[in-house]
């Protein structure tokens, strides 16, 4: 009941015109930034800090976490038509969402992506409001030694991104991690395999090798297989709607993900990739028809999107309860809120409900503008494919061009670009899937720095990782999902021979 | 042929004309008073939202508000081997009087630990603007009352781990390898564990990961208060802060004599031209007396800390002895 009253005093704020007003521009703004590769949510709000300066916190809280949300809404889109995952809660989304799109279904994939980010953020804000307090322990009670085995257990969703053989996958996933490892290392300040330059010193940037291995090397293949020039089938968005079976099928994979990246999200760290990724390998494994994930399933659009978005209300949590930030974007989103005069943290809750509640209530809004704000503009957005395919693939690689440059200014980054687009030419050709790829350099960071970072507190006693119950319960499961496929195969061919 | 080349020559030369009269002008002006001529690049080494980044928006920000510059100061983000890459590019434009970056103590650990070849003697001072210190803090339900209690610890049980937000031989750890040093421990008996960030570092000393944390004393003012997950056992001021901060005692009033700064300020391009260094010395400390300012430095946590040119580069000189000392102590000079 309290937190029913809470809410409504939340809705009060978020109501008032200007707040409504600034919901909206934030979401507009954020959903935009979110399709344009490279242009991330967190270079945005670091140049809106100088604009919310003036205004009252909770208000700017709004306008700030509209522009975040709606750019992990937006996210997809470029996922989904060009195959040019711009953040990296959004790669899983490209599994299934490109190949629907390039069988003419293109409009109906953003719909999913739209209906699914909406159920998933929804969903979540009702978490962060019932539980969020209750939460903050959750958050702090991943040490070094739970993240690994957190990452252990998200790693072993290679199995199921590895599609036609599983040493190619494992091969691809071992180039993850090597790329994972270049840079400083931050646990002895030594450089690893940067030679000798220092554009390599931050190691190789996540946009870098999803766009070269994802999108260019899509334009290379298609341009290799002398598409480039030809006719293209008409009428390549397709509807929008949804038949009944539809949604009842994707109904349970958004229910189940939006509850498992919510609360991957509370997490401080890689929550909404960890989360889509999960998400994804979990209802493949889930679904019966299973294998026809990465060749354009509906269910395979809808889990990560709910996903991600659940994931990226939930890294409200640590930001709001503990003053802590999980994510990049949270730690500026801190920043500006400290300008502004508020510090979030356990008194804020009582100091400044009005900048807490604001923001929960402001989230409900905001859900629903970028609902009904995306549902209509899919079609213009989709048409985007109905250019002639010279000119679609010149679009897609300047745009890639622009999201690594407007990443890191560093023409540097634009070779690093090509050459990874060539890799992943070479690993289509051969059969490698790139998937596995970019989920180990994604994790294989953490995970390193974890395992040794938890391996220097216990002073190198391995023990550690399965003294921790949480550690060892990750660990375990982890151990599960990949023995319980063999196992069932056992059976099923004993019981066959029997 | 003849006609396409003579062409972008014709061009190139219609470029060159008004920008030699502009240079000329330039000289004119430089003569007396010198004053920018274009809009000031004002580099921050590193992406949008950390310390760097958010003093050169500030700084320009409120030198706007407060109109005390004909010339706009355009926010430039560089980042990249904590600093280094942004440094190697400035290193090239010698001269240039229309660049400025911020700085802060990597300009002379980031050099010491070799992953720059250009550190603070190949660049201008130009002035030093703020400084904040370290804090060290623990789990509310900590046993350790005050800093002595936790080296007490630390010499019982060399394990016990400290985090901090930066890798090995950076600010944070410099900053407790340093004070364990005075207090009579080796530097290198810290088991100090790095974090990407202070926010993580945060967390993990929440959730009783590590024993200890030393962070940002304005970062963590936020993070104290009668509801606090977390206590502060002392900062490394040389005497006590004001705000949220008042109650927690100093190192030297623990017995341990020790400070520690985490100054940021301003440089520019190598052999920037002396008129201008002039300038943006007073334009800075123009800039520190006004109510703008004292807004921004107030919410943000940050102390004064004003030092001119030539002060400036003394103390970088100083600086650079001092943590090569705790360097080499710990092991870390390469």
């Amino acid at each position: 009941m309290d937190a029913f009253n809470n809410l409504m005093y939340g809705f009060g704020i978020a109501l008032e015109p200007i707040n409504i007003l600034y919901v909206f521009v934030g979401v507009f703004a954020g959903t935009i930034i979110g399709m344009l590769p490279g242009l991330g949510p967190i270079s945005a709000l670091a140049l809106m800090i100088p604009i919310t300066f003036a205004m009252d916190p909770s208000s700017g809280l709004i306008l700030m976490a509209g522009v975040y949300y709606g750019a992990i809404f937006g996210g997809s889109t470029s996922s989904i038509l060009l195959n040019a995952p711009g953040v990296a809660g959004t790669v899983a989304t490209s599994f299934d969402g490109y190949p629907m799109a390039k069988q003419g279904l293109a409009g109906k994939a953003l719909a999913i992506a739209a209906y699914a980010s909406f159920v998933g953020g929804t969903i979540s804000i009702v978490f962060l409001m019932m539980v969020a307090p209750l939460l903050s322990k959750v958050a702090v009670s991943f040490g070094p030694a739970e993240y690994f085995a957190l990452m252990v257990l998200g790693l072993t969703a290679v199995v199921s991104l590895s599609d036609k053989s599983l040493v190619k996958g494992l091969i691809a996933a071992v180039i993850g991690v090597m790329i994972s490892i270049i840079g400083i290392d931050l646990q002895t300040g030594t450089v690893r395999y940067a030679f000798g330059t220092a554009h390599l010193l931050d190691g190789i940037d996540f946009l870098v090798v999803a766009l070269g291995i994802f999108a260019l090397a899509e334009v290379f293949y298609i341009l290799l297989r002398g598409g480039g020039g030809k006719e293209q089938p008409r009428n390549v968005i397709g509807s929008l709607k949804l038949s009944r079976g539809e949604v009842k099928e994707i109904a349970g994979p958004i229910g189940r993900s939006s509850v498992l990246g919510f609360f991957t999200g509370v997490l401080p760290g890689a929550g909404a990739t960890i989360g889509s990724f999960l998400g994804y390998s979990m209802e493949k494994r889930l679904a019966k028809d299973g294998d026809t994930f990465g060749k354009g399933n509906i269910k395979g659009v809808a889990a990560p999107e709910a996903a991600n978005n659940a994931a990226c209300t939930g890294s409200f949590v640590p930001l709001l309860t503990l003053g802590v930030p999980g994510s990049g974007t949270t730690a500026v989103l801190l920043g500006a809120l400290l300008v502004m005069g508020v510090t979030p943290g356990p008194a804020m809750l009582v100091d400044r409900p009005d900048v807490f509640w604001g923001v929960i209530a402001s989230m409900y809004i905001g859900n629903i503008f970028l609902l009904v704000l995306n549902l209509p503009l899919i079609p213009f957005i989709a048409r985007i494919l109905d250019m002639p395919r010279p000119l679609l693939l010149s679009l897609i690689l300047i745009f890639c061009m622009i999201g690594v440059y407007g990443m890191s200014f560093s023409v540097f980054d634009l070779f690093l670009l090509l050459g990874f687009g060539l890799l992943g030419l070479g690993m289509r050709l051969f059969g490698f899937p790139a998937a596995p790829l970019i989920l180990a350099l994604i994790l294989g960071g953490i995970m390193e720095e974890s395992m040794r970072r938890a391996l220097q507190i216990s002073g190198g006693d391995w023990s550690t990782f399965i003294d921790k119950p949480i550690s060892l319960t990750l660990l375990i499961i982890a151990g599960l999902s990949l023995t319980l496929p063999l196992v069932k195969k056992v059976v099923v061919r004993v019981r066959a021979t029997s | 042929m003849i006609v396409k080349t003579s062409r972008p020559a014709a061009r190139l030369a219609a470029l060159v004309l008004p920008l030699a009269a502009l240079a000329g002008m330039g000289t004119a002006a430089q003569a007396d008073d010198w004053t920018p001529t274009s809009a000031i690049e004002f580099i921050a080494p590193a992406n949008p939202g950390g310390g760097w980044d958010t003093l050169v928006r500030t700084t320009s920000r409120v030198i706007q508000e407060e109109g005390l510059a004909d010339q706009n100061f355009a926010a430039i983000n560089v980042p990249g081997g904590g600093g280094a890459v942004a440094w190697a590019q400035i290193a090239r434009d010698t001269g240039n009087p229309h660049k400025l970056f911020a700085t802060s103590p990597p300009i002379i650990l980031v050099p010491l630990a070799g992953t720059s070849q250009y550190d603070h003697t190949n660049f201008t001072p130009i002035a030093r603007l703020i400084t904040d210190y370290s804090i060290v803090l623990v789990p509310r339900d900590s046993e350790y009352q005050d800093l002595n209690d936790l080296f007490d610890a630390i010499r019982e049980n060399a394990s016990l781990s400290v985090g901090g937000g930066s890798a090995p031989g950076s600010m944070d750890h410099i900053s407790i390898a340093g004070v364990a040093s005075a207090a009579g421990l080796e530097a290198a008996d810290v088991n100090y564990i790095a974090f990407s960030g202070g926010g993580e570092a945060m967390t993990n000393l929440m959730g009783g990961h590590v024993e200890a944390v030393i962070t940002g004393a304005g970062e963590a003012a936020g993070q104290l208060g009668p509801d606090s997950e977390v206590r502060a056992l002392g900062v490394s001021a040389p005497e006590r802060l004001g705000g949220p901060l008042a109650d927690i005692p100093t190192y030297q009033e623990q017995g341990i004599d020790y400070t520690f700064d985490i100054w940021r300020g301003v440089m520019g391009t190598p052999d920037m031209p002396e008129e201008a260094v002039a300038y943006y010395e007073e334009l800075f400390a123009q800039m520190l007396e006004t109510d703008g300012w004292a807004d921004a430095r107030d919410q943000l946590g940050w102390i004064d800390a004003y030092q001119n040119s030539e002060e400036f580069g003394a103390f970088l000189d100083e600086q650079k002895e001092e943590f090569s000392e705790v360097l080499s102590e710990l092991g870390l000079i390469r």
